[in-house]
C-alpha cells in the first residue's frame, strides 16, 4: 500500500511537471493570438499550470489539507 | 468505408470550403453565447462551492468526526491526468487549425481516454475513502461537488465523442471549425473547476 502510494506520488510528480510545461508553452505560444476564445483559452492555461503546481506541491506533501489522511 | 478514405476525402472537402458571410458574422455571437453558458454553470459550482466554504468556516474542528479521510496521492495522479487531457486537446485544436486532421484524431481520441481515466479514479476514490453522502457536512459537500464534476467530465466524454465523429464525417472544414473551438473551451472550464475543488477539498 506504501510502494503504491509512493509511485502515486512520483507519477503525479512527473506527469504535473510535464504537464505545467505544455501549459506554459502552449500559453508562450498563444499570447499574441487575438480574438475571444484565445483570451479565455490564455486564462485557462494558466489556470491549468497553477493546476498542475498544485498537483506537484499536494504529491510532494507540501500542501494536504485537514480532511487529508497522511 | 474505412477510417482512412473518410479522412482523405474528408482532407480535401475541409481544404475546399471557404468561410461565408454568414459564418463570419455569427462566429463571435455563437462563441459569446456558449461563453455565457460557462458563466452560468460557473455560478453553479460557486453557489456550492461558496456553501461548502461557508459551512466550513463556520463550524468548530472541521473536518468534524467521522469525517472521511481523502487520498492525497490518488488524487494528484488524478489532477495531472485531468490537466493532462486539457493539454492533449488543445494539442488536438491546434493540429486541426494547422490542418494536421490525423493527429487532431489522435489527440481527441487520447483526451478522451484521459478523462474516461479520471472517472475511474474518481470512483476508485469514492471505493477508498468508504464514506457515504450521509457522513457529515464533509461528505456531502464532497460527493455534490465532486459528483457534479464527474457529470459535466462525462458529458464532456460524449461531447467530444460526438465532435470526433462530426469531424470524421467532414462537418467541420480547416475554414470553419467553432464546434471544436466551443468543445475545447468546455473541456478546459471542466479542468479549471478541478483545480478551485482539488485545492478546497485536498489543499486546504
Amino acid at each position: 500500500m506504501e510502494t503504491l502510494a509512493h509511485a502515486e506520488r512520483a507519477l503525479a510528480i512527473f506527469g504535473g511537471i510535464i504537464v505545467f510545461f505544455v501549459a506554459a508553452i502552449a500559453l508562450r505560444n498563444d499570447w499574441k493570438s487575438t480574438g475571444i476564445e484565445n483570451q479565455v483559452f490564455k486564462l485557462m492555461l494558466g489556470l491549468l499550470a497553477l493546476g498542475a503546481i498544485l498537483g506537484i506541491l499536494a504529491a510532494l506533501g507540501v500542501l494536504i489539507g485537514k480532511g487529508v489522511g497522511a | 468505408m474505412t477510417a482512412a478514405s473518410v479522412t482523405q476525402a474528408g482532407f480535401v472537402g475541409r481544404h475546399a470550403e471557404e468561410p461565408d458571410q454568414l459564418y463570419r458574422e455569427t462566429r463571435e455571437l455563437r462563441i459569446q453565447g456558449f461563453l455565457l453558458f460557462m458563466v452560468s454553470d460557473l455560478v453553479l459550482f460557486s453557489s456550492f462551492i461558496f456553501a461548502y466554504l461557508y459551512l466550513r468556516n463556520s463550524g468548530q474542528g472541521w473536518p468534524g468526526p467521522g469525517a472521511p479521510k481523502l487520498d492525497i496521492a490518488l488524487a494528484a495522479v488524478n489532477s495531472i491526468v485531468l490537466f493532462g487531457s486539457g493539454a492533449t486537446m488543445h494539442f488536438a485544436l491546434e493540429n486541426w487549425k494547422h490542418s494536421n486532421f490525423t493527429k487532431f484524431a489522435n489527440w481527441i481520441v487520447l483526451t478522451i481516454i484521459l478523462g474516461a481515466g479520471f472517472l475511474t479514479g474518481q470512483v476508485l476514490e469514492y471505493v477508498h475513502i468508504g464514506a457515504s453522502w450521509s457522513s457529515g457536512i464533509f461528505g456531502a459537500s464532497f460527493y455534490t461537488l465532486t459528483g457534479m464534476h464527474g457529470f459535466h467530465v462525462f458529458c464532456g466524454i460524449i461531447y467530444l465523442t460526438v465532435l470526433l465523429l462530426q469531424a470524421l464525417q467532414g462537418k467541420y472544414t480547416f475554414c470553419k471549425y467553432t464546434g471544436l473551438t466551443l468543445g475545447t473551451l468546455y473541456w478546459h472550464f471542466v479542468d479549471v473547476i478541478w483545480v478551485v475543488l482539488f485545492s478546497i477539498f485536498y489543499l486546504l
